[in-house]
């Protein structure tokens, strides 16, 4: 795998968070490697900088040192147009809360994502194609307040997935559901890699490090264990 | 931070104008009366010695002084290269005078002084030590310059007025030990008891001939005949300026309050009671709005003052200067005061709720219904705004409101301008005008595009009754109305040469109706008497005018004249008709829509009407960008999740452009039916003494409305949607909804 060329590449990554006083260096020079087809989990106790790495793979927050290159495409110094564009081609994000818009069915936020992607016509297709894989049909006229905590993150999955991206980020995706409905998110996880698809999931649960291709420990700023 | 500023900015802006224009119309005559000591009682006589005069006032109850002045009329002024043929010379006797000096001083017993009335001063730039030559008095020396409040000022009053000492006169025609005067100027012990006075001035001044009796309520009513409706109407539209901005202050105090629920709850929970999280919150809000609501009244006040002391200029009123500073205090502490109870009864509702759930934070329910229209950035911008409908719903109010108001001044503005430019306003229906004889008459219509011709006479005169009375005579030799026909206000259309009909101004000043009898003293000539059998509502000569044919006069007078005034064929061009005449030998001209005096008068009251429209505008952007500005903050982790999902800047514009246009389409339906169902019908009725047209907003006023709404709408959107796009994303994403 590291004769392959890597699908997310960040060397010295550095991010200080707070000013003055209370500034913080939350990374302190992460380099780390993501291949396409793997499911990557990073773990580390709270405010270890998890999440933060996440944002800046995904091009949500700008480092202040470093380099992050996604799809053989450098993510710093890039505006914000070409992020934006870069995001809705490359990336796609899994929130621990969810965060689907809450004036929409859960069919529509999915639909609401692939204005953004390259699907162009097809989109509503494939919306449906994901929304029926996912199992979540009975449901897709349903808005989020009608809709059970599973439910609600397969949803945000199918809106991860709809237009294609090399690269999902998730942020503790089972960290607000119960372990039944945990399982079949990081089961659709765990399928999201069998298209070469990169996953690079934030967690604390257990069940997720055992799935996971390999596993980095974030400590002090860095990425210091790995199995 | 800085949209909360910008709202409160605005709102003292509108507050700064309205206060400013409201208190220095409203307050202006006062001002002007006080300062110029004016009389309780000005009356008018037939020249009597004073000696005579003065025994028989003296007599009467509650006056504790009284001054005299001889008036001179249609005496030749000129200086500075202008110049009058009716001005007016005040022979000042005693020291109470009756008006105050306003620039320069008072005349002294040096010779050779003169004062000037400021109106004549302004419009002819004469300034003190300037030479005015008067009549047989010759060159003066310009001492100083008076206000007077007995009248508007010169131009807008046709007779330029100015003051000579007696001893002035006495040195150059002698001097008199017991002068002739005719006009007596009374100051009372007791106001109130004006009604005793004159009471017993009634017999008190039994055989002398007394051509005018004027109280000071009698003058107010004057001048309010020149501008009472248009100033009424300044005073209301800057108040439903305040308001509106009072309401957008008190919301932008609430939803800051309601962003703020957990940190009140982390209060609430620390041991601070109800009352004293409410009072934290409302001297909060007061002092965050406290420097920009000082700047806005300031900007205001500093906008609005020039045109209003124009205007009062024209009044003959003061500017009311560092008084002022007392109502702009109050409006600042009003301001103050909205925003305070606009955090206070939020903070009061919200603590309401258990702590617990206060340190949640957030009041919005999520929705449990679809949106129709499904992911559509526009339309989800749209419900985004009429998520928190109680806000929504007092968006669209307030702009609705300031919209149609600024819709309205506008319409009145256009008014006012249509009044000054356009002959077809005050109902008169010639287009041009051409120096002739009636023996021309043939000639001028037989040239083509002339519809109709005939001779326009003026003739000064006065009500036999009351020779101070000025009047305008407008007259031709058949019907006037195919050439100029006024609104009628009350009675019919003159029929013969013994019938007219009377403005309404001097309907009111002489208390004719339809019915009665005038008796008019032409300058040269015979007393006429004719029937009135109608009044109508006119501007020219401050509706001081009768209509009525020319025979009667034209046989004291076979010579009268005047222009010949044409009519065109419908859709002739002026341009077209004004060479056919040159052609045959006539020079037309067109014809103005008011007289020369009110033109610029009423410019200025466009102006200073359009300085309203451009506050209440103001008032409209804040709200918007208010809008948008608390739904962009309200949903950030929204926006910020589009963004993580690749949205542009020019998706998240197009989204907040839907929320934009969520409050302005339904605001503009509701200014747009409450001006023409409500606000339009009223101010029509107040205005239908002076116009013909409909005030509606013209097609121009509309788009301009509609365009700029649009205009503003883009640019707050596009502003809002690069505002949401600086910050990173993640930042976005940690933030709570609602």
């Amino acid at each position: 795998m590291g004769v392959l060329t890597a699908l997310l590449r960040v060397r010295g990554l550095t991010k200080t968070v707070g000013e003055g006083r209370a500034a913080r260096r939350v990374l302190d020079g992460v380099e780390l490697d993501v291949q396409a087809g793997e499911l990557v989990a990073v773990v580390g106790s709270s405010g270890s900088g998890k999440s933060t790495l996440l944002h800046l793979a995904g091009g949500l927050d700008r480092a202040d040192a470093g380099t992050i290159e996604l799809a053989g495409e450098r993510l710093d110094g890039r505006s914000e147009r070409v992020l934006a564009r870069l995001r809705a081609r490359h990336v796609g994000f899994v929130f621990q809360a969810f965060h689907l818009v809450p004036e929409l069915s859960g069919e529509e936020n999915v639909r609401l994502a692939a204005r953004f992607g390259a699907h162009g016509a097809q989109a509503p297709a494939r919306v449906a194609a994901l929304v029926d894989a996912l199992g979540l049909r009975p449901v897709a006229r349903s808005v989020p307040a009608q809709l059970s905590g599973g439910e609600q993150q397969r949803f945000a999955i199918a809106r991860a997935l709809v237009n294609d991206p090399a690269l999902v980020l998730a942020d503790e995706p089972t960290g607000n559901l119960d372990a039944e409905s945990g399982a079949v998110v990081l089961a659709l996880l765990r399928e999201a890699t069998r298209d070469g698809r990169a996953v690079l999931v934030v967690t604390h649960d257990a069940a997720v490090t055992a799935s996971a291709d390999r596993v980095v420990t974030l400590r002090d700023g860095r990425l210091c264990g790995e199995r | 931070m800085l949209a909360s500023g910008l709202v409160t900015l605005a709102a003292g802006l509108a507050v700064g104008v309205s206060t400013t224009v409201g208190y220095a119309l409203a307050t202006g005559y006062d001002r002007a009366a006080q300062s110029s000591d004016q009389p309780d009682v000005l009356a008018r006589f037939a020249p009597v010695r004073r000696s005579a005069l003065d025994a028989r006032l003296r007599r009467l109850p509650n006056v504790v002084r009284i001054s005299y002045r001889g008036e001179v009329n249609r005496v030749g002024l000129a200086a500075n290269g202008r110049s009058a043929r009716n001005g007016a010379v005040h022979i000042v006797h005693g020291t109470r005078r009756g008006y105050a000096i306003v620039d320069g001083r008072d005349l002294s017993s040096r010779p050779g002084e003169v004062l000037v009335e400021r109106g004549v001063a302004t419009a002819w730039s004469l300034r003190v030590g300037d030479q005015l030559q008067i009549g047989e008095l010759g060159g003066l020396r310009i001492a100083g310059i008076a206000l007077s409040v007995d009248n508007v000022a010169f131009p807008l009053a046709a007779v330029p007025r100015v003051y000579v000492s007696a001893a002035e006169v006495g040195r150059r025609f002698g001097r008199e030990h017991d002068p002739v005067v005719n006009v007596a100027l009374l100051w009372l012990a007791d106001p109130g008891r004006l009604d005793v006075t004159l009471s017993a001035a009634r017999p008190a001044i039994f055989g002398l001939r007394t051509e005018q009796l004027l109280t000071r309520r009698g003058v107010r009513q004057a001048i309010d005949q020149a501008a009472g409706v248009v100033i009424a109407l300044l005073v209301v539209f800057g108040v439903v300026a305040a308001a509106c901005a009072g309401a957008m202050l008190a919301a932008a105090a609430d939803a800051r309050v309601r962003r703020r629920a957990a940190v009140l709850g982390i209060e609430r929970a620390l041991g601070a009671s109800r009352t004293q999280v409410v009072a934290d919150q409302a001297l909060d809000a007061a002092l965050v709005a406290a420097p920009a609501a000082a700047l806005g009244l300031t900007a205001g006040a500093l906008l609005a003052i020039g045109p209003a002391a124009t205007l009062l200029g024209f009044l003959n009123e003061v500017a009311p200067g560092a008084a002022l500073l007392g109502p702009m205090a109050a409006a600042y502490t009003g301001l103050l005061a909205v925003v305070a109870a606009g955090a206070a009864s939020p903070a009061w509702q919200v603590t309401r709720r258990p702590i617990a759930a206060l340190l949640r934070g957030g009041d919005l329910s999520p929705p449990t219904r679809r949106i129709r229209g499904g992911a559509r950035p526009a339309l989800l911008g749209a419900r985004f705004a009429t998520a928190r409908r109680g806000r929504w719903l007092g968006s669209v109010v307030v702009l609705g409101v300031a919209i149609a108001t600024v819709l309205l001044v506008l319409a009145v503005a256009d008014l006012l301008v249509a009044l000054r430019d356009d002959p077809g306003t005050l109902g008169r229906r010639y287009a041009l005008t051409v120096p002739g004889v009636r023996s021309d008459l043939a000639a001028v219509r037989a040239v083509p595009g002339v519809a109709a011709a005939d001779q326009r006479t003026t003739i000064e005169a006065a009500d036999s009754f009351s020779l101070t009375e000025p009047l305008r005579v407008i007259a031709y030799r058949g019907d006037h109305v195919p050439f100029e026909a006024p609104p009628l206000q009350s009675g019919r259309r003159l029929r013969s040469a013994g019938e007219v009909e009377v403005g309404d101004g001097l309907a009111d000043a002489l208390g004719v109706r339809a019915g009665g009898q005038l008796a008019l003293q032409p300058v040269n000539g015979r007393e006429l008497r004719f029937r009135v059998v109608g009044v109508v509502r006119a501007l020219e000569n401050n509706g001081r005018v009768v209509y009525a044919r020319s025979a009667r006069f034209e046989r004291d007078d076979p010579d009268l004249g005047g222009p010949i005034a044409v009519r065109l064929d419908a859709g002739a061009d002026p341009g077209d008709v004004v060479r056919a005449l040159a052609a045959a030998g006539f020079a037309g001209r067109a014809s103005a829509g008011t007289t020369t005096s009110n033109r610029s008068f009423l410019g200025i009251l466009a102006t200073v009407l359009r300085t309203v429209a451009l506050a209440i505008g103001l008032v409209c952007l804040a709200a918007i960008t208010q809008a948008l500005a608390l739904t962009a903050r309200d949903r950030r982790r929204a926006l910020a999740l589009l963004r993580a999902g690749g949205a542009s800047r020019h998706t998240l514009g197009t989204l907040l452009g839907g929320a934009a246009a969520a409050v302005l389409l339904p605001a503009l339906a509701l200014a747009l039916a409450l001006e023409r169902l409500v606000l339009g019908p009223i101010v029509a009725r107040l205005t239908a003494d002076y116009a013909t047209l409909p005030l509606h907003p013209s097609g121009v006023g509309l788009a301009v409305v509609g365009g700029g709404l649009a205009l503003a709408g883009t640019i707050v959107a596009l502003a809002a949607a690069r505002t949401a796009t600086r910050e990173p994303v993640a930042t976005g994403l940690g933030r709570a909804d609602g």
